[in-house]
């Protein structure tokens, strides 16, 4: 008796046991018929998303020369939505924006903007003179639709 | 890529002032800055000085953060012509303008402006940010000095120290980028103080704000220009108004050599000259 195919049920081509659904080709209803399918038209399928992050994050930092009182968190909240403010009115104020981190000491944060306004608070923080009457600038260190490319910063990597 | 120009640092008489400001330049990663010496004419009469070297000014100049070159500082020149009669200075072959790295005008009316994009020769035409624009901007004069390649300036200082500033900014601004479709723009600061510089891609987004704002939000762009023409409004703009002035300085004039078109000979049916038969006597 001839040897059966390889290809035949029980053995893939490589001899390996076939695993049930593994073949594009037949495929089981959920009632166990076997159906046969019309050989797939593309074998992949590739999709391409632009400004699809929900979220860009940004970190700033802070500059207060003197060395008056350092604003606390809630203060530096209310400092960044009085410059959306200032800027934009009462709609650019209402932007979600979410202090995600902050540090009294260097003065810098991590903020969550909703990807439209990414424009509105940028410049906004950008055209910021004053700080309770004293003179401040805000310095954006970093942005990106990932928080974790925020955790790398190549123009402060010091080679030794 | 182009380095980031700040082209509009005021030149004070304190030397310390203007070390700590070149030094806040370089460390936010500007390339280049060029010092502005500004004359004004409506003042008693001013003479034009001789621009001060800025090798005597600055022993050393800072290396810029991310790069391992020294900031390059240029002189610059700016002229506030109220009247017709102060452009003659720019006519006229004087020595001392010529050393001057950049020069640019700034037109207090609507005539001025016309004859500052049209015939002057200069690198930069200031748009006044501090108060409401006098006279409207008009088309023809405008593409006419994009095609002379001369460039627009605006100054975003003001709209930090003042909220009735920041007003007439935006709003001289977006009525510039109307007219000339965002091309041919460079934003500068006129900082006096290290506070008040801001990054480059701050002042790069300042400009895809004004965008935004004409392209009325989220519709999409209405001017079909991008983020990336954007950045060039302190990028590469810059580069083209330091290089513009730079050949203002140097070239007279252009050869430029043109292939003629050859007449076709009837080269096909005559014999090259070594078989030709030697019938001449």
């Amino acid at each position: 008796m001839a040897t059966p195919r390889r290809g035949a049920r029980g053995l893939t081509p490589r001899g390996r046991r076939r695993r049930a659904g593994g073949s594009a080709r037949h495929w089981l209803w959920p009632g166990g018929r076997m159906a046969r399918a019309e050989p797939p038209a593309a074998t992949f399928e590739r999709r391409v998303l632009r400004s699809a992050a929900e979220h860009h994050y940004l970190r700033v930092r802070l500059e207060l020369p003197d060395g008056g009182a350092r604003p606390s968190v809630a203060q530096f909240k209310q400092l960044v939505v009085s410059a959306l403010r200032e800027l934009h009115g009462e709609v650019g104020a209402a932007l979600p924006v979410d202090v995600l981190t902050y540090e009294e000491k260097s003065l810098s944060a991590i903020l969550r903007v909703i990807s439209s306004g990414l424009v509105k608070l940028w410049s906004a923080l950008t055209l910021l003179g004053f700080y309770q009457n004293r003179r401040c600038a805000f310095r954006v260190l970093q942005t990106s639709p990932f928080l974790l490319a925020l955790s790398g910063n190549s123009r402060e990597l010091v080679l030794d | 890529m182009a380095g980031f120009a700040d082209l509009n640092l005021p030149q004070g008489p304190d030397k310390k002032a203007l070390q700590s400001l070149l030094e806040a330049a370089a460390h936010l990663g500007y390339s280049a800055v060029a010092l502005n010496h500004v004359i004004d004419f409506k003042e008693k009469k001013q003479e034009i000085v001789k621009p001060v070297s800025p090798s005597e000014l600055f022993p050393s100049l800072p290396i810029v953060q991310g790069t391992s070159k020294r900031i390059k500082v240029l002189t610059r020149l700016t002229l506030v012509v109220s009247d017709p009669s102060h452009c003659n200075l720019l006519r006229s072959t004087s020595a001392n303008i010529r050393l001057y790295d950049i020069i640019a005008v700034f037109p207090k009316t609507e005539k001025l402006f016309h004859i500052a994009c049209t015939t002057l020769d200069v690198d930069l035409v200031c748009i006044n940010v501090t108060e409401k624009l006098p006279f409207y901007f008009r088309r023809p004069p405008v593409n006419m000095a994009i095609d002379r390649g001369i460039y627009f300036e605006l100054l975003y200082t003001p709209a930090i120290k003042d909220s009735t500033m920041r007003r007439y900014t935006i709003s001289n601004a977006i009525s510039l980028m109307q007219i000339c479709k965002g091309k041919n723009i460079v934003i500068s600061s006129a900082a006096e103080r290290p506070l008040e510089l801001r990054g480059p891609y701050d002042v790069a987004n300042l400009s895809f704000l004004c965008i935004l704002i004409l392209s009325k939000g989220d519709r999409g762009l209405l001017f079909g220009l991008s983020e990336g023409e954007a950045k060039a409004a302190v990028s590469t703009n810059c580069r083209a108004t330091m290089l513009h002035g730079e050949t203002r300085k140097s070239a007279c004039g252009v050869v430029y050599t043109v292939k003629k078109p050859r007449k076709v000979e009837e080269e096909e049916t005559t014999l090259p000259a070594c078989k030709k038969a030697k019938t001449q006597a």
